[in-house]
């Protein structure tokens, strides 16, 4: 999603009123329970929050200039890579295969076998529609921000075609965006 | 950010921006071998052996070549060039096969005058950002130094450009050199019928 994306991918940015914000911080709260002792770092009450609206229904939740999450639609929040690598353990997490990483880093969604095979683990209890990490074998870090298509369960049975769309990845333009001007 | 116990500080390669461990699925690991190895040697370990077996495979080729010169002494004080060297050598071979060179730009400033309504015109600044120059800014200044309106205009194939209003072509020279002093002179062109024509 974030192949191409650039300071000119952006056709608004607003300073958005306390309500807005209040809801913004619930829905994050909402969907990253263990992220909710640190939301008052990650997004202080002090500080303006911006929103930035972007092609394609995209919105970005940029603070002190630093995108950190970004949601399409009224789908939910996801945060940036960036963030995630600061508290990873606030999303679920799929694991995929190390053959899949290339893929992945180039924009590619991840497959269903990428994930069962004995490289790649999931989390089970995963719905579909819920946004996940998807780690790599042997790496550390995350290297993407998914969506998934299928539940976990189905990813198993299935185990054919995209499980999860690839939403953010390293080295992106998003990843590239540091820091918005 | 204040930050909390849990924050955990990533390893970010500073050749490619990706998290140190990444590097070999980024876009020119070759580039990113040298900062991994003073930062982060424990990362990859078989990237030390590798090389240390290009280099032992350096010394067999060149004690083929030269067969006389006595042994290992010799060897080991110039294994540190020699593993440059192929590392150099390794870089050349593998970009060509891979078809994707990337085009460099060629960093230069082109201002074109475009005559509209006869008498009036607008000067066309392209290329300033390829100095690393905040286009923005650079209209804001234009515009103030020349008193006319300047805007930064999406030009053709999607590239951002200047326009000014009124023809400046000739102070602008000057003024583009004074202010950003990145930009040498025999880097800015005129459009002339057509033409490409230097400005020094």
């Amino acid at each position: 999603m974030f192949k191409k994306f650039s300071l000119e991918d952006i056709s608004a940015q607003n300073q958005v009123k306390a309500s807005v914000q209040r809801k913004i911080r619930q829905s994050i709260a909402d969907e990253y329970p263990g992220l909710e002792p640190l939301l008052d770092d990650i997004l202080p009450k002090k500080v303006p929050l911006i929103v930035t609206k972007c092609q394609n229904h995209l919105n970005l939740v940029v603070v002190n200039n630093v995108p950190l999450f970004f949601n399409i639609r009224d789908g939910p929040y996801m945060p940036t890579l960036r963030l995630l690598h600061q508290y990873p353990d606030i999303m679920k997490k799929f694991q995929v295969d190390r053959g899949a990483i290339k893929f992945v880093l180039s924009g590619a969604n991840i497959m269903c076998p990428g994930l069962t095979s004995p490289g790649g683990a999931l989390n089970e209890e995963v719905l579909e529609e819920t946004p996940v990490a998807i780690m790599a074998e042997g790496k550390q870090h995350a290297l993407a921000i998914g969506y998934t298509k299928l539940s976990a369960k189905d990813i198993k049975t299935i185990n054919k075609g995209i499980g999860v769309d690839n939403m953010h990845y390293l080295n992106d333009g998003l990843w590239k965006m540091e820091r918005l001007e | 950010m204040a930050e909390k116990p849990q924050a955990v500080r990533v390893l970010y390669c500073g050749i490619c921006g990706l998290p140190a461990e990444y590097c070999e699925f980024g876009p020119d690991f070759e580039k990113c071998k040298p900062w991994l190895r003073r930062h982060a040697p424990d990362l990859y370990p078989d990237l030390l052996l590798k090389e240390e077996n290009e280099t032992d495979a350096d010394k067999a080729a060149r004690q083929l070549q030269s067969v006389a010169i006595s042994g290992s002494g010799d060897g080991d004080s110039s294994s540190a060039p020699s593993g440059s060297a192929s590392a150099s050598k390794q870089d050349e071979v593998k970009r060509l096969p891979g078809g994707k060179i990337k085009k460099k730009e060629k960093q230069e400033v082109v201002i074109e005058k475009i005559v509209r309504n006869k008498r009036k015109c607008v000067t066309v600044v392209k290329g300033l950002e390829l100095f690393g120059i905040k286009l923005s800014d650079a209209s804001k200044k234009l515009g103030k130094k020349f008193a006319t309106g300047a805007s930064v205009v999406k030009g053709p194939t999607e590239k951002e450009q200047i326009d000014v209003q009124g023809d400046i072509a000739y102070d602008i020279v000057e003024f583009i050199t004074e202010t950003w002093p990145a930009v040498p002179e025999t880097a800015i062109f005129f459009i002339e019928d057509g033409r490409k024509v230097a400005a020094a």
